[in-house]
């Protein structure tokens, strides 16, 4: 409480320019929300596989998982994140999430997207939590991502290619990928106020694209 | 510790400090915000026909208003920097590479002029600048070259449009390959509108109109990018009857009795190969693995919210890591070095295809100098008319046999077989005639010494092209 305090009145302007400053820190904690509502934030903090498909992306992703295998019983983030303590899974998610929110910012992501070691590192590790039977004989259970990528020892995906996501990356694995979008940013109840009922704004199904 | 309060009492700077430290937060995350809702309202405003597009529209850009993405990347056909190991899109004088190709084409225009083609955008410039269409040509060579085609085929019929020449043609032909080349207006499907090909698969009993959309993707290139001849009347035909192979094809060609020209030194029935990529490629592994020429050609594409097609049509190797590493998992260099490795195996096949080839013409024409008569040359004859069209089955496909190396190979050992043989039969010809051998070669060391040898007076045919660039082209291209 003393430090809150403290830090607080380390912050507190003059006398005549509190107005101000409260206007503008309203006006910058609104912007906050709204960049926390439009960016789906608190999605993040959950496991659901949706969270994933905000961004498009994802879709071609998204649909060979849900159609494979671990599509019954594995989400996204059973793989793709550390399980193995609170305080490592939600580090790397919010260095990966602020990563990729820096790439699409700037428009800096590739076409054909390809995992990192740190990531493969997070997957390898994955397969091993739930396969540790099938591959404790043989001799996987101590490669990393960077081991890998040194060439000395191999990943359990350089043997299982098709596993899960197919071997075709990028649009081409899933061209029409069917999956439910993103709605418009407008709320459906505003929306319609404004323009009236049209059930096509609310919610987009996937077009047949050429 | 001070608050900032007493700071900047003192120090008034910090205020400004703080207030563009405060300004630039605000203004990333403003830009975070913006793309994320510009990506969903993306996603929602796909399709958008701003305006509907007449059928047998022949100007791209007309069709670039609807499809600013397409056309945009279809633009960049424009460009003419990137260059591989062999091709690319720089325009390369072919003759000057290869001169051995001059002597082959003895009497035929090509030995004026040979280059590789340059992007799709250039299609209709490149046909009016070559030095080959200064000799009269039919009209059925704008077949390929303009989306005008399908327009006036659609006014006048094929045989109609084929009849015409080149030069009655001239003034209809504005627009380079483009849009409507490949798709229907109306749905943006894609659509043949050539009818050589759906003519070939007729004969065959197959109608193109069931074919599946992966197929289309290769099928709409299979329009142009295969072997044809001009039948009847310049009626343009794909000689698939037979079958795909260069074997096949030669088979049907000598059975109808075709020939293009016949050779100025070895007065050989010669055959030319066209580009048969379509046909190459079919015989190769990506073929036989369901990938269209579309896939590694013109990759899918995504920006920000929107799917398409990327319209900028080019090497793969221009674009490894969106086509090739879409299924290869191999580094870029890696897959480069893959390519190449193929690409040296089939060059080395093909340089020796060619020395031996202008070597066997300049030797035939030698046996006919010495007093040969026709029964002698005969089968020698035959032997080059099919050992070049092997050659040049390969050599005139784009990419270096890369769409199907081993039959590349295969097809240019037997090319390099046939003038081998060719050249043994000559020797004893030569015996007969008391010919001394082996025969003297001429310099063929750079192109001008090669037209300089056959008796191409290179500088009236540029004189010509100049005239008709300067008078004839401004009137075509002003003529609409």
């Amino acid at each position: 409480m003393k430090a809150l305090k403290r830090l607080f009145r380390f912050l507190l302007p003059p006398r005549n320019w509190r107005f101000t400053v409260v206007i503008l820190s309203g006006i910058f904690t609104g912007i906050l929300f709204f960049v926390v509502y439009v960016s789906n934030a608190v999605s993040y903090l959950s496991d659901e596989p949706e969270t994933c498909i905000n961004c498009h992306v994802m879709y071609p992703y998204y649909a060979s998982w849900d159609k494979g295998s671990h599509g019954r019983d594995a989400t996204c983030a059973d793989c793709h994140v550390p399980q193995d303590n609170f305080i490592r899974q939600y580090y790397v998610k919010a260095t990966d999430g602020l990563a990729h929110a820096t790439y699409f910012t700037f428009r800096w992501e590739p076409q054909v997207i390809q995992i990192k070691s740190r990531g493969k590192s997070v997957v390898q590790e994955n397969c091993i939590r739930c396969h540790l039977d099938m591959v404790d004989m043989v001799q996987l259970v101590e490669v990393t991502g960077e081991i890998a990528e040194k060439d000395e020892g191999k990943l359990c995906w350089d043997c299982h290619r098709e596993t899960p996501h197919g071997s075709v990356r990028s649009l081409s694995a899933a061209p029409h990928a069917l999956v439910e979008r993103l709605p418009s940013v407008m709320p459906a109840w505003l929306e319609n106020l404004f323009f009236g009922e049209s059930p096509s704004k609310t919610r987009t199904l996937p077009q047949n694209e050429n | 510790m001070k608050s900032i309060r007493e700071i900047s009492e003192k120090k008034p700077w910090v205020n400004w400090v703080l207030f563009f430290a405060t300004v630039i937060i605000v203004f990333v995350i403003g830009l975070f915000a913006a793309t994320i809702i510009e990506r969903r309202s993306e996603a929602q405003l796909y399709f958008q026909m701003v305006e509907p597009i007449p059928e047998w529209e022949p100007d791209n850009e007309v069709w670039g208003v609807n499809f600013p993405r397409q056309y945009e990347s279809y633009k960049k056909t424009l460009d003419t920097t990137f260059q591989s190991k062999y091709y690319g899109s720089v325009m390369i004088d072919y003759l000057e590479r290869y001169p051995e190709m001059v002597v082959m084409w003895a009497g035929y225009a090509f030995s004026r002029d040979y280059n590789q083609g340059r992007g799709h955008y250039y299609s209709v410039k490149d046909v009016h600048n070559t030095l080959r269409t200064g000799v009269p040509q039919p009209a059925t060579c704008w077949t390929c070259k303009s989306t005008d085609v399908p327009r006036l085929m659609n006014e006048m019929g094929p045989s109609e449009f084929y009849a015409h020449t080149w030069a009655e043609m001239g003034p209809e032909i504005q627009n380079p390959i483009g849009c409507q080349d490949c798709h229907d207006p109306n749905t943006m499907n894609l659509r043949i509108t050539r009818p050589a090909l759906a003519e070939a698969f007729e004969r065959q009993g197959i109608d193109i109109n069931d074919a599946t959309r992966q197929e289309m993707r290769s099928l709409v290139c299979a329009q142009c990018h295969v072997e044809y001849y001009f039948g009847e009347d310049n009626y343009l035909i794909f000689p698939w009857d037979e079958g795909f192979s260069a074997d096949e094809m030669e088979y049907y060609k000598d059975r109808v009795g075709h020939t293009d020209w016949v050779h100025a030194l070895s007065r050989a029935p010669m055959l030319k190969a066209q580009h048969p990529d379509y046909e190459l490629y079919k015989t190769g592994i990506h073929a036989q693995r369901d990938v269209s020429c579309a896939d590694c050609h013109m990759p899918y594409k995504r920006e920000g919210g929107i799917k398409f097609t990327d319209h900028h049509l080019r090497s793969p190797l221009d674009n490894i890591e969106n086509s090739c590493m879409v299924c290869h998992r191999q580094s870029e260099a890696t897959l480069q070095a893959n390519v190449y490795d193929q690409q040296n195996r089939v060059s080395e096949l093909r340089r020796i295809a060619e020395r031996n080839l202008a070597r066997v013409h300049i030797e035939a024409k030698h046996a006919w100098d010495a007093g040969a008569n026709e029964e002698e040359m005969e089968d020698i004859l035959q032997l080059i008319r099919h050992s070049q069209w092997r050659w040049d089955w390969v050599a005139a496909a784009n990419a270096m046999g890369f769409h199907s190396s081993s039959e590349a190979l295969r097809v240019l050992a037997t090319s390099i077989q046939k003038a081998q043989e060719a050249s043994i039969k000559l020797t004893s010809v030569f015996n007969r005639y008391g010919v001394e051998y082996p025969i003297e070669m001429p310099d063929l060391s750079t192109k001008e010494k090669a037209q300089e040898y056959i008796g191409l007076d290179m500088e009236k045919i540029r004189e010509e092209k100049e005239e008709f660039l300067e008078k004839t082209l401004p009137q075509w291209l002003g003529s609409i």
